[in-house]
């Protein structure tokens, strides 16, 4: 208890001081810059910065729209890595045992099972397919997982696993949008969005907000899994890529060196002060602290972006294959950019979507490599936060936008030439660690099939509200007008999973 | 009066007081005020009502059975058995007691802080003077208004502007000056700096007072307006060149943003525009033209992810027409009454679906190919299509020539194979398209064989061999027809004659093929069936080639545009609410109609979308031009007269100046007669929109949102000027007009989708330098320069864009290839324009052509610093020089490079991305 008060204090005051850090550096700007003294600086200050941290609207300036702000109430986690493995892993091949299934493999499917159900692929009568994995239990939590994740199951006891995970869409990209927009339409900000707003960015040289794609792929629903929706477009998710420009137009143009670079963007805010000397126009100082931003990030960006310079005993860790767009490579960049004050970084993992089409989607072929390449790296993660201190305060959620049928897919009626499982909505696995969410516990359970989650159902909402709650949101509270009413990340549901907090 | 105050403020100042006192103030106020002026509902009632009762009773909840949204629901009886409110009564009624209770459980507002005694005063005598309710004003009819009295200015605008200001102390600005008011209205009217021709002209004319509106009148009639003011209606039109969700394929709907660029050119009258928009189809003869209008609401997504229902996807875009009719042309946010009854606004929930079954019976339904299409013909195949239809004309068959007509030029009204269902060996391939492997069965229901001898299909045969049957009314029922199946390289088109039907049957079509052993193995799959008559006049001279050009005409490939169109008679769905807004809870059905507490339907419109267009086109449709009118002027003034253009209800922001914003309207739809030319001109042609934007400390202090208008209009540019704007003062932008999208240089990378397949293929030659609003958008991975800049992913329609500031946008324009292209040419175009003089020429050249102004030293000399560090850097090191210059030979030397690198510079000064 007396750790979490120091935790909390220490969160509170480094919020803080950030905003005092943001207050100083403008203010610097326009006493030395401008000389200008006092003149509207109220204006240009963060609507709340006083430090109370209490204010239910979150005061927005467009001018500043990135300014730290403090969350509602001391948050346990600071940061949010968010692991989706886009396409929907098989709960049944990783954490859900289930012996009876195999019992039941090459059987025909109950009725039961089918009745009332809508599935996206499975036609008539499917046969059962029992687990295609091995299992074990590990640590001293005892947690199931199977041999596809050797290195996971060392770190089992800093998880909570959630096994009642359960949505109500089962087609991708609707499925995913709901886990990251809290709707299945288009059209809503993404979680890491409305954290962004509500937190403002702590790194004014980074995104607060970082998105990283690997599989080849971007996810089912496209950018809208980090889209901004009806919150200004100023709280997207900036993509950070492995290949080519870390970030979209951060490199300068060839033959333009830094220091040419330095004296372009004195140059360009030279003339924007004589500007402003003849307007008087706020906006023009906003511009230029922006044009300085730009320039700071553009040297934070590759440095926080490049992995080279990690040790050697850290790239094998993760396993990272320098100079490749890969899984592990993302999830060192995703400690990076935490370690540096990024706020929210997300990982989409495309290739996990294993019906049984081909041999990169059979759930024996396909999936097995799937799970090397994020095995070995996601449990780095964990361990490399941990030995840095930095797990207390990061909170790790792994997962995908929804299950696998303990059916075998029957693909318009026919045998698939692979063995997959169909899309599954009535239960799937979801795990988080760090953060202040408990080590070493499962909440939940399924039916002796993997079916249904018939303890600890829990929903994307409930999810959504217990992410922000680490935060220091409350969901039903964080909210914003539009369309004439209050929209939040859980729309109209959510409850915080107390049961896995710490 | 007088005293009373005093009063007051004694007692205020005693705070032992301050309880009784405030109780006697409240009776006293109360005594003074019953035989005072009417208390306004909407000004006084309405605000107390939204902000401490209507969350507990209203739209959304009605707690006790009571609710404040309608007059007709405050006044009945609530579960407790008594009358919230007794008109008259404030005594008798239950409301007025539980504001003033002590028991904080029977108190009101529950657990929240009670109400003011003035407030409970007010709503004292409002009951005592009837309870009257009042409607918000953004829902009454617009009406003419009187304008103030005051000579300032050139317009009535200004009359209201300086009426305000006068009130709020505060004094207009002097006029811009000339270069910066032409570069303003420039950019304002067509997006782009003022070509040099109008330039010149203007900024050398001698001071006549005329000139301004000659240079107004030139940039109204430049072609370029009309692709400034499609950008913005593109927004709300959702326009995008993909379908949108997982696949996100291309959708060929650029016809639809040509047409919105010809509309503004020719400045048609808004209540037409908007009429050929909704309705084109339902016009009668509809031009191809008209059709390409409707195209408005086809930019609804199509979901084309395998396994996803398509009644739920072709629901989704019913209900985002309706919402989005709303917000682009209502300024209403409708969205919240899909749940439940409006919140705050006076519409209720079963009212939404009302308005929904307008939309609900278009012929669209989530196909893979976004049928209803219109098909584009050559002139040649027109003429053709002009004498098949001529042909039956003459021979007496006037119906059959237009069910002809629109059958080729739509392939219209045919099943879609979607609709298929009780599937046996066979299944919706990717959920589109109905599939055959062998021993197949499937039922297509509900088909009207009324009058209908032939069947024509769309359709891919895998296998050759065996044949496919259709059997009536049962799957062992009489045979209508059975066709032997032949292998297709592509989609085909064939016929079948059928025995005469009668009546509405369902079908059950099977497939058998005693070759095929591969139970898994598709042999065919079908895309549509049109059951109807065959082409009449056999045997009459001419019908063979009548019929061989029909032939033709029904299976050539040719150009398409999604469309609408609606349900034949016998193809009608019925529309139910949903309840709770769950589209698969299905609650009473509905017929079409508008929200009670509008203006009703016209006389004489039809129960259809062109019924729709009328009642909204009708001058007494109090939304229409108001809505109209505040995104005219938030396009030109930077904020709206009401900011939030979604929302000009009770939950909108308060108007700054509604007389002005309703005298407009008035005007805009009687005197203009929706000429948005001309209230464009009245807008730009006004002192207040001339005023320079300089401000002093005092006025920002006064107003720093500007809104009393005691200054010019400052913000920084669009996404789409930004860019074009960029390419003009470079020189490189292409004066090329309409046609399909074109994709200029991005970065790699960016287009991802799964299941797609489709790259990004960089245009060639001029087509890289086409204005913004030509670029390919893909709503999954839309063109990232200018979503940086606050462009919309037009996945829904954005009635307003929120301007930022932020370090992703200093990039693009630092380091985006595109801009480094125009620096480049830019700087050439400097060093042309000082035709050899120095540097500081070059530079103060290239200047005026940016700002159309002289540079100042200050700035002159910031620049020359830049160019000395750079040129000295390129002398050192010249094995750098030809990166900055380009791949051009000619002016790979130091010089140019340095000045690639000032011209780098000036295409990101705050004064050329702000139109000032």
């Amino acid at each position: 208890m007396i750790q979490k008060e120091l935790h909390d204090k220490r969160l509170l005051k480094e919020a803080e001081m950030a905003v005092t850090r943001m207050y100083t550096r403008r203010h610097f700007l326009m006493e030395s810059a401008m000389g200008l003294g006092a003149l509207a600086l109220g204006s240009l200050l963060p609507g709340c910065g006083t430090g109370k941290g209490s204010n239910n609207k979150i005061a927005f300036d467009p001018a500043h729209p990135l300014a730290p702000r403090m969350p509602m109430f001391p948050g346990r986690a600071k940061s949010v890595i968010y692991l989706h493995m886009a396409g929907a892993p098989s709960q049944l091949e990783l954490f859900d045992y289930k012996p009876a299934l195999q019992q039941l493999d090459g059987q025909d499917c109950p009725p039961s099972l089918l009745e009332g159900k809508r599935f996206a692929f499975i036609r008539g009568v499917p046969k059962m397919l029992g687990p295609q994995a091995k299992f074990a239990q590990y640590g001293d939590s005892r947690a199931w997982v199977s041999e596809h994740l050797p290195h996971l199951s060392g770190v089992v006891d800093d998880i909570s696993f959630l096994k009642g995970v359960t949505t109500d869409q089962f087609n991708h990209a609707p499925a995913q949008l709901l886990v990251h927009t809290g709707s299945p339409r288009l059209g809503r900000p993404s979680m890491g969005s409305w954290i962004t707003y509500g937190l403002g960015t702590e790194n004014q040289n980074l995104p607060g907000f970082v998105v990283l794609t690997s599989g080849g792929k971007f996810p089912d629903a496209g950018k809208s899994v980090w889209g901004s929706g009806f919150l200004p477009s100023v709280y997207q998710g900036v993509q950070c890529r492995s290949e080519g420009d870390p970030v979209l137009f951060i490199k300068d143009p060839e033959g333009m060196d830094r220091n040419l670079r330095k004296a372009s963007i004195d140059a360009i805010n030279k003339v924007n002060e004589e500007e402003y000397k003849e307007y008087n126009d706020p906006e023009i100082l906003s511009r230029i602290s922006q044009y300085e931003m730009a320039y700071k990030m553009q040297i934070a960006v590759p440095d926080v972006m490049n992995i080279n310079d990690e040790p050697a005993y850290i790239q094998e860790m993760y396993g990272v294959q320098p100079g490749r767009a890969c899984f592990a490579n993302n999830v060192l960049l995703a400690r990076k950019l935490v370690e540096k004050g990024v706020r929210f970084v997300q990982l989409f993992d495309w290739g996990w979507d294993s019906h049984g089409t081909d041999a990169s989607l059979a759930i024996d072929i396909g999936m097995i490599n799937k799970c090397r390449q994020v095995d070995k790296a996601v449990t780095a993660l964990i361990l490399d936060l941990k030995q840095r201190g930095l797990l207390d305060e990061t909170l790790v959620v792994w997962g995908g936008e929804f299950g696998r049928t303990p059916m075998m897919e029957n693909r318009d009626g026919k045998q698939n030439p692979f063995k997959g499982r169909d899309h599954h909505v009535d239960a799937f696995t979801i795990w988080m660690a760090g953060g202040g969410i408990k080590k070493g516990y499962t909440h939940g359970e399924t039916d002796e099939i993997g079916y249904s989650a018939v303890s600890g159902k829990v929903t994307a909402f409930d999810i959504q509200a217990t992410i922000l709650n680490q935060l220091g949101f409350d969901h039903e509270k964080f909210t914003y007008d539009y369309q004439g009413r209050p929209f939040r990340l859980t729309d109209v549901g959510g409850k915080v999973i107390r049961e896995i907090i710490a | 009066m007088i005293k009373h105050r005093e009063v007051v403020k004694y007692l205020k100042n005693k705070k032992a007081l301050l309880t009784i006192a405030l109780a006697v103030v409240a009776v006293a106020l109360f005594i003074y005020c019953t035989h005072e002026k009417p208390v306004d509902f909407n000004t006084e009632v309405k605000p107390i009502i939204n902000k401490k009762c209507i969350s507990c009773h209203g739209g959304v909840k009605r707690q006790g059975d009571f609710s404040l949204l309608f007059r007709s629901e405050a006044l009945s009886q609530t579960k407790s058995g008594k009358y919230g409110i007794i008109p008259g009564d404030p005594d008798g009624s239950e409301m007025i007691r539980r504001l003033t209770l002590k028991d904080p459980e029977e108190r009101m507002p529950y657990k929240h802080d009670p109400l003011s005694d003035a407030e409970i005063a007010t709503l004292r005598k409002w009951v005592k003077q009837g309870a009257k309710w009042g409607d918000h004003w953004a829902y009454v009819a617009v009406k003419p208004v009187t304008v103030p009295d005051n000579d300032w200015g050139h317009n009535n605008i200004d009359r209201f502007i300086y009426q305000q200001l006068e009130e709020h102390g505060l004094q207009p600005s002097p006029e811009a000056d000339k270069a910066t008011l032409l570069r303003r209205v420039s950019l304002d009217l067509t997006g782009l700096p003022a070509p040099p021709g109008i330039a010149a002209a203007y900024l050398s004319g001698n001071g006549d007072k005329k000139a301004y509106e000659q240079l107004v009148d030139s940039l109204l009639a430049s072609p370029h307006y009309g692709e400034r003011w499609a950008a913005v209606w593109m927004d709300l039109a959702r326009y995008a060149d993909t379908k949108g969700y997982e696949r996100d394929l291309t959708r060929p709907i650029w016809r639809y943003r040509d047409w919105l660029i010809r509309a503004y050119n020719a400045d048609k009258p808004y209540d037409q525009f908007l009429v050929e928009q909704l309705a084109g189809d339902l016009l009668p003869d509809a031009t191809d033209q008209q059709l390409i209008a409707t195209a408005f609401h086809r930019n609804t997504m199509t979901n084309d992810e395998g396994g996803t229902d398509n009644e739920e996807y072709r629901t989704a875009a019913i209900i985002d027409r309706v919402n989005s009719t709303w917000e682009a042309l209502l300024g209403t946010t409708f969205a919240c009454v899909q749940c439940h009854s409006h919140p705050y606004d006076p519409f209720r929930h079963e009212e939404y679906y009302k308005f929904m079954a307008f939309f609900n019976n278009s012929r669209d339904e989530d196909t893979f190919d976004d049928y209803p299409l219109l098909r584009h013909f050559s002139s040649a195949d027109s003429a053709q299509l002009k004498q098949v239809t001529a042909w039956l004309q003459q021979h007496g068959f006037a119906d059959e020539a237009k069910t002809a007509y629109t059958f080729l030029k739509t392939w219209q009204p045919a099943i879609n194979s979607i609709q298929a269902d009780q599937f046996v060996n066979s299944e919706l391939a990717d959920t589109k398209w109905l599939t055959f492997r062998n021993h197949a069965q499937a039922r297509l229901p509900h088909v009207n064989l009324e009058q209908v001898d032939q069947l024509i299909y769309r359709y891919s045969g895998y296998i050759t061999g065996g044949a496919w049957n259709i059997r009536l009314d049962k799957p062992d029922g009489p045979l209508l027809a059975s066709i032997p199946v032949k292998a297709t390289r592509d989609r085909t088109i064939s016929s079948i004659d059928l025995p005469p039907g009668k009546g509405v049957h369902d079908l059950y079509l099977s497939f058998q093929n005693a070759a095929i052993k591969d139970a898994d193995v598709s042999a065919i799959q079908f895309d549509w069936f049109y059951f109807t008559r065959s082409l009449p006049g056999k045997g009459l001279p001419g019908y063979d080639n009548m019929r061989q050009a029909y032939w033709k005409l029904l299976t050539k490939t040719v150009p398409v545009t999604p469309i609408m169109m609606d349900n034949p008679a016998d193809m009608q769905r019925s529309t139910h609410v949903f309840e709770r807004g769950n589209w698969l809870v299905k609650g009473e059905e509905v017929q079409p109609d508008v929200p009670r507490s509008l203006n009703p339907l016209p006389k004489g419109a039809p129960r259809n979308r062109l019924g729709l267009a009328m009642w909204l086109t009708d001058p007494k449709n109090p939304l229409t031009a108001r809505t109209m009118v505040n995104r005219l002027w938030e396009q030109v003034f930077g904020t709206g007269l009401v900011e939030t253009l979604e929302d000009l209800g009770t939950q909108g922001a308060e108007a700054t100046h509604r007389a002005l914003l309703d005298d407009l309207s008035y005007r805009f739809m009687h005197n203009y007669h929706w000429s948005v030319k001309q209230l464009l001109k009245e807008m730009v042609m006004s002192a207040t929109y001339r005023q320079s934007s300089v401000v002093s400390k005092e006025l920002l202090e006064k107003d720093p949102a500007n809104k009393y208008y005691a200054r010019g209009p400052r913000v920084r540019l669009s996404a789409e000027q930004v860019r074009d704007q960029a390419l003009c003062i470079s020189g490189l932008m292409s004066p090329k007009m309409y046609g399909p999208s074109v994709m200029p240089w991005q970065p790699a990378g960016i287009w991802m989708s799964p299941w797609n397949g489709g790259d990004w293929v960089t245009s060639k030659g001029e087509d890289q330098y086409r204005r913004a609003l030509y670029t390919y958008w893909k709503r999954t991975a839309p063109y990232p320069s200018m979503i940086t800049f606050d462009g919309a992913g037009r996945e829904v329609c954005t009635p307003r864009r929120i301007r930022t500031n932020t370090p992703l946008q200093a990039l693009v324009t630092l380091n985006d290839s595109v801009y480094l292209d125009a620096a480049r040419h830019f700087a050439f175009r400097m060093q042309q324009a000082a035709g050899g003089a120095d540097v500081k020429q070059q530079i103060s050249k290239g200047y005026e052509l940016a700002m159309l102004k002289n540079i100042t030293p200050g700035r002159l000399q910031a620049l020359v610093t830049l160019y000395d560090t750079a040129y000295g850097q390129f002398k050192q090191d010249t094995s750098q020089t030809s990166k900055m210059t380009g791949s051009d030979q000619q002016h790979n030397n130091p010089e140019t490079a340095a000045l690639v690198v000032v011209a780098n510079a000036m295409l990101n000064l705050d004064e050329l991305i702000t139109k000032n």
